[in-house]
Protein backbone atom coordinates (compact mmCIF):
# COMPACT_ATOMS: atom_id res chain seq x y z
CA UNK A 1 0.00 0.00 0.00
CA UNK A 2 3.06 2.23 -0.11
CA UNK A 3 2.86 5.26 -2.37
CA UNK A 4 -0.93 5.44 -2.15
CA UNK A 5 -2.85 8.55 -1.18
CA UNK A 6 -5.14 8.32 1.89
CA UNK A 7 -8.19 8.07 -0.37
CA UNK A 8 -6.66 5.25 -2.42
CA UNK A 9 -5.67 3.41 0.73
CA UNK A 10 -9.21 3.63 2.04
CA UNK A 11 -10.72 2.53 -1.28
CA UNK A 12 -8.35 -0.44 -1.39
CA UNK A 13 -9.51 -1.47 2.10
CA UNK A 14 -13.15 -1.08 1.15
CA UNK A 15 -12.62 -3.13 -1.99
CA UNK A 16 -11.04 -5.98 -0.03
CA UNK A 17 -13.85 -6.10 2.51
CA UNK A 18 -16.54 -5.88 -0.19
CA UNK A 19 -14.96 -8.80 -2.06
CA UNK A 20 -14.59 -10.81 1.15
CA UNK A 21 -17.97 -10.10 2.77
CA UNK A 22 -20.36 -8.62 0.24
CA UNK A 23 -23.88 -7.68 1.42
CA UNK A 24 -26.59 -10.01 -0.01
CA UNK A 25 -27.16 -9.43 -3.72
CA UNK A 26 -24.15 -7.14 -4.13
CA UNK A 27 -21.02 -8.02 -6.12
CA UNK A 28 -18.17 -5.80 -7.16
CA UNK A 29 -16.25 -6.14 -10.44
CA UNK A 30 -12.93 -6.36 -8.61
CA UNK A 31 -10.74 -6.80 -11.70
CA UNK A 32 -12.17 -3.61 -13.23
CA UNK A 33 -11.71 -1.70 -9.99
CA UNK A 34 -8.12 -2.80 -9.63
CA UNK A 35 -7.35 -1.08 -12.93
CA UNK A 36 -8.89 2.16 -11.73
CA UNK A 37 -9.61 2.53 -8.02
CA UNK A 38 -11.52 5.76 -8.58
CA UNK A 39 -14.28 4.16 -10.65
CA UNK A 40 -16.22 1.11 -9.52
CA UNK A 41 -18.93 -0.97 -11.14
CA UNK A 42 -21.17 -2.89 -8.76
CA UNK A 43 -23.81 -5.46 -9.57
CA UNK A 44 -26.99 -5.38 -7.55
CA UNK A 45 -29.74 -7.99 -7.51
CA UNK A 46 -33.30 -7.00 -6.66
CA UNK A 47 -34.10 -8.52 -3.26
CA UNK A 48 -36.50 -11.47 -3.22
CA UNK A 49 -40.01 -10.69 -2.10
CA UNK A 50 -39.77 -7.13 -3.52
CA UNK A 51 -40.97 -5.54 -6.76
CA UNK A 52 -37.44 -5.93 -8.16
CA UNK A 53 -37.04 -9.66 -7.51
CA UNK A 54 -35.26 -11.35 -10.43
CA UNK A 55 -33.93 -8.07 -11.86
CA UNK A 56 -30.29 -7.10 -11.82
CA UNK A 57 -28.82 -3.61 -11.96
CA UNK A 58 -25.43 -1.99 -12.33
CA UNK A 59 -24.24 0.86 -10.15
CA UNK A 60 -21.33 3.12 -11.02
CA UNK A 61 -19.33 4.79 -8.24
CA UNK A 62 -16.92 7.62 -9.08
CA UNK A 63 -14.61 8.90 -6.36
CA UNK A 64 -12.60 12.11 -6.19
CA UNK A 65 -9.18 12.28 -4.55
CA UNK A 66 -10.95 13.95 -1.60
CA UNK A 67 -12.92 10.80 -0.77
CA UNK A 68 -14.17 10.12 1.93
CA UNK A 69 -14.55 13.84 2.66
CA UNK A 70 -16.36 14.22 -0.67
CA UNK A 71 -19.23 11.86 -1.36
CA UNK A 72 -18.92 9.45 -4.29
CA UNK A 73 -20.90 10.13 -7.47
CA UNK A 74 -23.31 7.17 -7.68
CA UNK A 75 -25.55 6.39 -10.65
CA UNK A 76 -27.29 3.40 -12.15
CA UNK A 77 -25.75 2.48 -15.51
CA UNK A 78 -26.33 -0.13 -18.18
CA UNK A 79 -29.45 -1.40 -19.88
CA UNK A 80 -31.66 -1.88 -16.84
CA UNK A 81 -32.30 1.27 -14.77
CA UNK A 82 -34.74 0.43 -11.95
CA UNK A 83 -38.16 2.02 -12.32
CA UNK A 84 -38.50 3.73 -8.95
CA UNK A 85 -39.90 7.10 -7.77
CA UNK A 86 -36.38 8.24 -6.75
CA UNK A 87 -34.47 6.95 -9.76
CA UNK A 88 -34.45 8.98 -12.98
CA UNK A 89 -34.35 7.19 -16.31
CA UNK A 90 -30.77 8.47 -16.88
CA UNK A 91 -29.66 6.58 -13.77
CA UNK A 92 -29.47 9.54 -11.37
CA UNK A 93 -30.60 8.70 -7.83
CA UNK A 94 -32.31 11.12 -5.45
CA UNK A 95 -30.86 9.96 -2.12
CA UNK A 96 -29.77 12.43 0.56
CA UNK A 97 -26.74 10.46 1.81
CA UNK A 98 -25.18 10.95 -1.64
CA UNK A 99 -25.04 14.72 -1.16
CA UNK A 100 -26.29 16.72 1.85
CA UNK A 101 -26.27 13.90 4.38
CA UNK A 102 -22.98 12.32 3.34
CA UNK A 103 -20.57 11.45 6.15
CA UNK A 104 -17.01 10.10 5.86
CA UNK A 105 -18.10 7.26 8.16
CA UNK A 106 -20.27 5.97 5.31
CA UNK A 107 -18.79 3.58 2.77
CA UNK A 108 -19.48 1.90 -0.55
CA UNK A 109 -21.11 -0.91 1.40
CA UNK A 110 -23.32 1.49 3.38
CA UNK A 111 -24.40 3.24 0.16
CA UNK A 112 -25.22 -0.13 -1.49
CA UNK A 113 -27.29 -1.21 1.51
CA UNK A 114 -29.12 2.09 1.47
CA UNK A 115 -29.96 1.72 -2.22
CA UNK A 116 -31.07 -1.93 -1.79
CA UNK A 117 -33.37 -0.81 1.01
CA UNK A 118 -34.67 2.13 -1.04
CA UNK A 119 -35.60 -0.29 -3.83
CA UNK A 120 -37.03 -2.87 -1.43
CA UNK A 121 -39.46 -0.48 0.24
CA UNK A 122 -40.98 0.60 -3.08
CA UNK A 123 -44.70 -0.14 -3.42
CA UNK A 124 -45.31 0.94 -6.99
CA UNK A 125 -42.86 0.97 -9.87
CA UNK A 126 -42.95 4.42 -11.41
CA UNK A 127 -40.52 7.15 -12.46
CA UNK A 128 -40.22 10.43 -10.55
CA UNK A 129 -43.00 12.84 -11.60
CA UNK A 130 -40.49 15.30 -13.14
CA UNK A 131 -38.45 12.63 -14.95
CA UNK A 132 -38.80 13.96 -18.51
CA UNK A 133 -37.88 17.53 -17.56
CA UNK A 134 -35.02 16.52 -15.26
CA UNK A 135 -33.39 14.17 -17.74
CA UNK A 136 -33.52 16.86 -20.43
CA UNK A 137 -32.07 19.64 -18.27
CA UNK A 138 -29.79 18.04 -15.67
CA UNK A 139 -26.01 18.07 -15.44
CA UNK A 140 -24.16 14.87 -16.23
CA UNK A 141 -22.99 14.81 -12.63
CA UNK A 142 -25.88 14.16 -10.20
CA UNK A 143 -23.91 15.84 -7.43
CA UNK A 144 -24.45 19.15 -9.27
CA UNK A 145 -28.22 18.76 -8.94
CA UNK A 146 -29.88 20.76 -6.19
CA UNK A 147 -31.97 17.90 -4.82
CA UNK A 148 -35.11 18.43 -2.78
CA UNK A 149 -35.45 15.56 -0.34
CA UNK A 150 -39.05 15.49 0.75
CA UNK A 151 -40.29 11.92 0.69
CA UNK A 152 -38.79 9.42 3.10
CA UNK A 153 -41.44 6.74 2.65
CA UNK A 154 -39.77 4.91 -0.25
CA UNK B 1 -1.35 9.08 8.01
CA UNK B 2 2.36 9.06 8.66
CA UNK B 3 2.63 12.76 9.16
CA UNK B 4 0.04 13.21 11.92
CA UNK B 5 2.67 14.30 14.39
CA UNK B 6 4.27 16.78 12.09
CA UNK B 7 0.92 18.40 11.48
CA UNK B 8 -0.06 18.67 15.10
CA UNK B 9 2.91 20.88 15.86
CA UNK B 10 1.89 23.49 13.31
CA UNK B 11 -1.29 24.75 14.89
CA UNK B 12 -3.30 26.56 12.28
CA UNK B 13 -1.70 24.99 9.25
CA UNK B 14 -3.00 21.62 10.42
CA UNK B 15 -6.51 22.89 9.82
CA UNK B 16 -5.87 24.48 6.50
CA UNK B 17 -5.39 21.38 4.49
CA UNK B 18 -6.99 20.02 1.38
CA UNK B 19 -3.96 19.86 -0.84
CA UNK B 20 -2.32 17.24 1.36
CA UNK B 21 -2.40 14.34 -1.01
CA UNK B 22 -0.80 16.51 -3.65
CA UNK B 23 1.93 17.59 -1.29
CA UNK B 24 2.62 14.07 -0.06
CA UNK B 25 2.80 12.46 -3.45
CA UNK B 26 4.81 15.21 -5.06
CA UNK B 27 7.42 15.18 -2.32
CA UNK B 28 7.55 11.39 -2.46
CA UNK B 29 8.25 11.34 -6.13
CA UNK B 30 10.59 14.26 -6.38
CA UNK B 31 12.64 13.71 -3.26
CA UNK B 32 15.26 16.38 -2.72
CA UNK B 33 15.25 18.58 -5.78
CA UNK B 34 16.19 22.11 -6.72
CA UNK B 35 12.47 22.95 -6.62
CA UNK B 36 12.10 21.88 -3.04
CA UNK B 37 12.03 25.38 -1.70
CA UNK B 38 9.30 26.64 -3.95
CA UNK B 39 7.05 23.59 -3.62
CA UNK B 40 5.92 24.04 -0.01
CA UNK B 41 4.91 27.61 -0.76
CA UNK B 42 2.61 26.54 -3.56
CA UNK B 43 1.21 23.68 -1.53
CA UNK B 44 0.62 25.96 1.44
CA UNK B 45 -1.98 28.04 -0.41
CA UNK B 46 -4.88 27.35 1.92
CA UNK B 47 -8.04 25.82 0.54
CA UNK B 48 -11.28 26.18 2.47
CA UNK B 49 -14.74 24.64 2.45
CA UNK B 50 -17.34 27.24 3.49
CA UNK B 51 -19.89 24.45 3.02
CA UNK B 52 -19.22 20.74 2.57
CA UNK B 53 -19.14 20.57 -1.21
CA UNK B 54 -17.64 24.01 -1.87
CA UNK B 55 -13.88 24.39 -2.26
CA UNK B 56 -12.26 27.80 -2.52
CA UNK B 57 -8.89 29.38 -2.05
CA UNK B 58 -8.55 32.09 0.55
CA UNK B 59 -8.64 34.87 -2.05
CA UNK B 60 -12.05 33.75 -3.28
CA UNK B 61 -13.79 33.83 0.10
CA UNK B 62 -16.37 36.45 0.93
CA UNK B 63 -15.98 38.35 4.18
CA UNK B 64 -18.88 36.42 5.66
CA UNK B 65 -17.26 33.12 4.79
CA UNK B 66 -13.95 34.24 6.26
CA UNK B 67 -15.67 35.01 9.57
CA UNK B 68 -17.46 31.66 9.48
CA UNK B 69 -14.21 29.80 8.87
CA UNK B 70 -12.30 31.74 11.53
CA UNK B 71 -15.02 30.89 14.07
CA UNK B 72 -14.89 27.29 13.01
CA UNK B 73 -11.10 27.07 13.45
CA UNK B 74 -11.50 28.54 16.94
CA UNK B 75 -14.20 26.04 17.79
CA UNK B 76 -12.23 23.05 16.53
CA UNK B 77 -9.28 24.10 18.65
CA UNK B 78 -11.48 23.91 21.74
CA UNK B 79 -12.14 20.22 21.18
CA UNK B 80 -9.93 18.02 23.36
CA UNK B 81 -6.99 16.20 21.79
CA UNK B 82 -4.68 13.50 23.03
CA UNK B 83 -2.60 10.57 21.98
CA UNK B 84 -4.08 7.13 21.52
CA UNK B 85 -3.33 5.00 24.57
CA UNK B 86 -4.49 1.62 23.33
CA UNK B 87 -8.07 2.07 24.60
CA UNK B 88 -10.16 -0.82 23.34
CA UNK B 89 -13.36 1.17 22.76
CA UNK B 90 -12.06 2.85 19.64
CA UNK B 91 -9.87 0.60 17.54
CA UNK B 92 -10.09 2.17 14.13
CA UNK B 93 -10.50 5.68 12.76
CA UNK B 94 -13.65 5.33 10.65
CA UNK B 95 -12.55 8.15 8.36
CA UNK B 96 -9.30 6.63 7.06
CA UNK B 97 -10.27 3.07 8.16
CA UNK B 98 -6.82 2.58 9.67
CA UNK B 99 -6.38 1.10 13.14
CA UNK B 100 -5.18 3.49 15.82
CA UNK B 101 -1.60 2.99 16.88
CA UNK B 102 -0.44 3.88 20.37
CA UNK B 103 0.87 7.44 20.16
CA UNK B 104 -1.34 8.58 17.26
CA UNK B 105 -2.65 12.12 17.65
CA UNK B 106 -6.42 11.87 18.17
CA UNK B 107 -9.30 14.25 18.79
CA UNK B 108 -12.31 13.51 20.99
CA UNK B 109 -15.71 14.91 20.01
CA UNK B 110 -18.33 15.81 22.67
CA UNK B 111 -20.29 12.67 21.72
CA UNK B 112 -17.18 10.68 22.73
CA UNK B 113 -16.37 9.48 19.23
CA UNK B 114 -12.62 9.47 18.55
CA UNK B 115 -10.75 10.08 15.29
CA UNK B 116 -7.25 10.81 14.08
CA UNK B 117 -6.79 14.52 14.55
CA UNK B 118 -5.77 15.09 10.92
CA UNK B 119 -8.79 13.12 9.65
CA UNK B 120 -11.47 14.74 11.79
CA UNK B 121 -10.11 18.27 11.42
CA UNK B 122 -10.34 17.91 7.65
CA UNK B 123 -14.00 16.93 8.00
CA UNK B 124 -14.92 19.52 10.65
CA UNK B 125 -13.67 22.26 8.34
CA UNK B 126 -16.44 21.14 5.98
CA UNK B 127 -19.18 20.18 8.41
CA UNK B 128 -19.46 20.54 12.18
CA UNK B 129 -21.07 17.15 12.71
CA UNK B 130 -19.75 13.88 14.05
CA UNK B 131 -19.34 11.49 11.09
CA UNK B 132 -20.50 8.54 13.20
CA UNK B 133 -23.59 9.85 14.98
CA UNK B 134 -24.29 13.10 13.08
CA UNK B 135 -24.39 14.97 16.40
CA UNK B 136 -23.77 18.70 15.77
CA UNK B 137 -20.41 19.35 17.40
CA UNK B 138 -20.99 23.02 18.17
CA UNK B 139 -24.29 22.50 20.00
CA UNK B 140 -22.82 19.67 22.07
CA UNK B 141 -19.78 21.76 22.92
CA UNK B 142 -21.96 24.63 24.18
CA UNK B 143 -24.01 22.23 26.29
CA UNK B 144 -20.89 20.75 27.86
CA UNK B 145 -19.71 24.24 28.82
CA UNK B 146 -23.04 25.02 30.47
CA UNK B 147 -23.22 21.83 32.49
CA UNK B 148 -19.59 21.86 33.66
Amino acid sequence: MAGMSPSERRLQKELMSLVKEPPPGVTVHADLVEKNLLQWIINMEGASGTLYEGESFQLQFKFSNKYPFDSPEVTFVGSNIPVHPHVYSNGHICLSILTDDWSPALSVQAVCLSIVSMLSSCKEKKRPPDNAFYVKTCSKNPKKTKWWYHDDSV
Amino acid sequence: MGNCLKRSTTDDISLLRGSDSVRESSSDQLGPSPYQETLPIQAATPVYHPSPSVTRSVAQLTEEEQVKIAKRIGLIQHLPTGTYDGCKKARECVICMVEFLVGDAVRYLPCMHTYHMACIDDWLMRSLTCPSCMEPVDAALLTSYETN
